[in-house]
């Protein structure tokens, strides 16, 4: 199908809201890009631990399924990892900590900064300058960074940082800092690698674990989050972030620190959770493209026509409200979450999500 | 197969209890596997899980929309395959959501030939420190009752009756239509009733509440 706008201007046009040939698309598909490489058998331990692997398979996978954009995102045990948590890492699996560097309050105090091109980290930057710098010409690029609590809570345990952010407060706001200064250094490492945007996991903020003023205090704008964010500005990125909580705080993520683009989730049996056309209608996307909402397990568990219908249904969805709105582009359909990198995900889903939306996602008010 | 999950916040005594809960179900002739999940340690000893003919593995990493989910489906799926227990318990983290937990679970049965049932979620409350927990993970407690088919109002031998009395006030506000029980896992106190309640009652499944609001959203009728 010959489409009458490029993938950049298409973007382009939407950050700006212009009018688009059709809503942009963006399956959030990275780790399950490397099945797209050779013959598909990358292991997910080969393509996260080698910059190459991971920037290959993320060009490849942009070429494969025709994204709009590209996001370097890995999965979140990478900064705990790299500060002396420990990290399981199965071949195929989504690595994750199996045990954490804090184990006490005492271990909040005593974390040390690792130099951020050893390691995983080194890893992201490296590879997210090969893929922007091969992908410049033909999508956005981003690159993709966990927020200071979320690399927090992986290096802990969930559970214990939000009891400590009460009972320890002064030791998790060092250890907060600690990750906020490595987190700066990684935003200039990332800034060299010229991407388009930055993208920040900023995953607590969710009023089903903290209310505003928790998370002003423990993440916030005006604490960790909002330096990191205008220095992203500062190094010539975009800012993005992406937040796939049941009930993500938007006041504070959209309206406050004002990132270019959000991508979220849906969540239908949570009351409170934001549709798209929720968050269309509430105004959140007349200065931020939203992306989401398609389930991530849809990739994995549905039909390619199950598939095809919830891709029709949210277009429809979306271009229903954003004209309601007198929007005209500044939604992207993409999936809520990263799609589940695992060998069981199908890959044809991902390509009818994308050519559903080439077919259905014109906007005509 | 049945999924018994056991909710609650760090120190509620979950572990306490579901040893007991499983220790009770196993003397009844049931065949239970212990699913716990969170991050760096299986709390339930080795010799209990030897000594009483049980099957405990951990499920961790990620987040329950996109990672988790997949890992904990193939993780019950395995359980059945090898041991098919006929009731397996969930030791969810304090900060899963109930729901996803349930989604992920249904997902197995692409990978066995068997049906999931789930038992009614059991919410555990402490009560000798719920004016704590009130005050510092508050919306996360408020999350897991909202979740709960049952409150287990948890520790009431150490606790005074105002503790008990506000966890059942706090309880109820949240979640009015959840059952209240009460008890202590580490004496024993209420866990006979409580698995009895697993084997005898069920909790509806994600995919029929799924569809069920879809279709709501979409007429507007429901169901």
């Amino acid at each position: 199908m010959t489409e009458k706008m490029t993938h950049i201007e298409r973007v382009l046009a939407s950050l700006g809201d212009q009018p688009v040939d059709r809503l942009t698309v963006y399956p959030i598909a990275c780790g399950v890009s490397r099945r797209t490489i050779g013959d598909g058998t990358m292991l997910y331990k080969d393509w996260c631990s080698d910059p190459k692997n991971y920037a290959q398979g993320l060009i490849s996978g942009q070429k494969y399924f025709d994204l709009d954009l590209t996001v370097g995102l890995m999965d979140l045990s990478v900064i705990a990892g790299d500060f002396g948590s420990h990290v399981r890492m199965d071949e195929q699996n989504t690595p994750f900590v199996d045990d954490p560097v804090i184990k006490g309050p005492e271990d909040y105090e005593k974390l040390q900064a690792p130099d951020i091109n050893k390691g995983r980290s080194g890893v992201i930057l490296e590879g997210t300058k090969i893929f922007a710098d091969a992908l410049k010409n033909e999508t956005i690029t981003s690159g993709f960074l966990e927020g200071p609590l979320l690399a927090l809570t992986q290096s802990a345990s969930a559970e214990k940082v939000f009891m400590d952010m009460y009972n320890n407060r002064s030791a998790v706001h060092k250890a907060l800092g600690t990750f906020t200064e490595y987190l700066r250094d990684m935003v200039k490492g990332m800034g060299q690698s010229k991407p388009a945007a930055c993208m920040w996991d900023y995953l607590w903020a969710s009023y089903s674990c903290l209310g505003d003023n928790e998370y002003d205090e423990f993440e916030g704008q005006y604490k960790y989050a909002g330096g990191l964010n205008e220095l992203v500005g500062k190094e010539g990125m975009a800012l993005a972030i992406h937040n796939c909580a049941d009930l993500p705080h938007l006041d504070t993520q959209i309206k406050a620190m004002k990132p270019a683009a959000y991508t979220m989730a849906y969540y239908p049996l949570i009351p409170g959770s934001p549709s798209a056309s929720e968050v269309i209608g509430k105004g959140y996307a007349d200065n931020c493209v939203v992306c989401g909402n398609i389930d991530p397990q849809g990739y994995v568990r549905w039909s390619q026509e199950k598939m095809q219908k919830t891709t029709m249904n949210l277009c429809q969805e979306v271009k229903t409200a954003l004209c309601a709105r007198g929007l005209k582009s500044k939604y992207c359909i993409a999936s809520g979450c990263e799609v589940p990198p695992s060998v069981t995900t199908r890959l044809e889903n991902i390509k009818t999500m994308v050519d559903t939306v080439k077919q259905y996602g014109q906007v005509t008010c | 197969m049945k999924i018994a999950q056991v909710a609650g916040f760090l120190g509620s005594g979950k572990t306490t209890f579901l040893i007991e809960l499983a220790k009770i179900l196993v003397d009844r002739g049931h065949r239970i596997a212990i699913i716990v999940n969170d991050v760096g340690e299986i709390n339930v000893d080795a010799k209990f899980i030897e000594m009483y003919g049980l099957k405990a593995k951990e499920i961790s990493g990620g987040c329950i929309c996109c990672q988790v989910a997949g890992n904990f489906a193939n993780t019950i799926a395995i359980l059945y395959n090898t041991f098919k227990p006929d009731i397996v318990i969930v030791e969810p983290s304090g900060v899963a959501i109930p729901w996803g937990l349930k989604r992920a679970a249904e997902y197995s049965e692409e990978e066995m030939d068997d049906v999931i049932v789930h038992a009614p979620v059991i919410t555990l409350v402490d009560s000798l420190r719920i004016e704590e927990l009130m005050q510092s993970v508050r919306r996360l407690v408020e999350t897991q009752i909202r979740e709960a088919d049952v409150v287990f109002i948890n520790k009431v031998d150490s606790a005074t009756k105002e503790k008990i009395d506000l966890s059942v006030q706090f309880s109820k506000a949240i979640n009015p239509n959840a059952e209240i029980m009460f008890g202590s896992g580490r004496n024993n106190q209420g866990v006979k009733e409580a698995a009895t309640l697993i084997e005898t009652r069920t909790s509806p499944r994600y995919d029929e509440s799924y569809e069920k609001e879809m279709l709501k959203r979409d007429y507007g009728g429901g169901a």
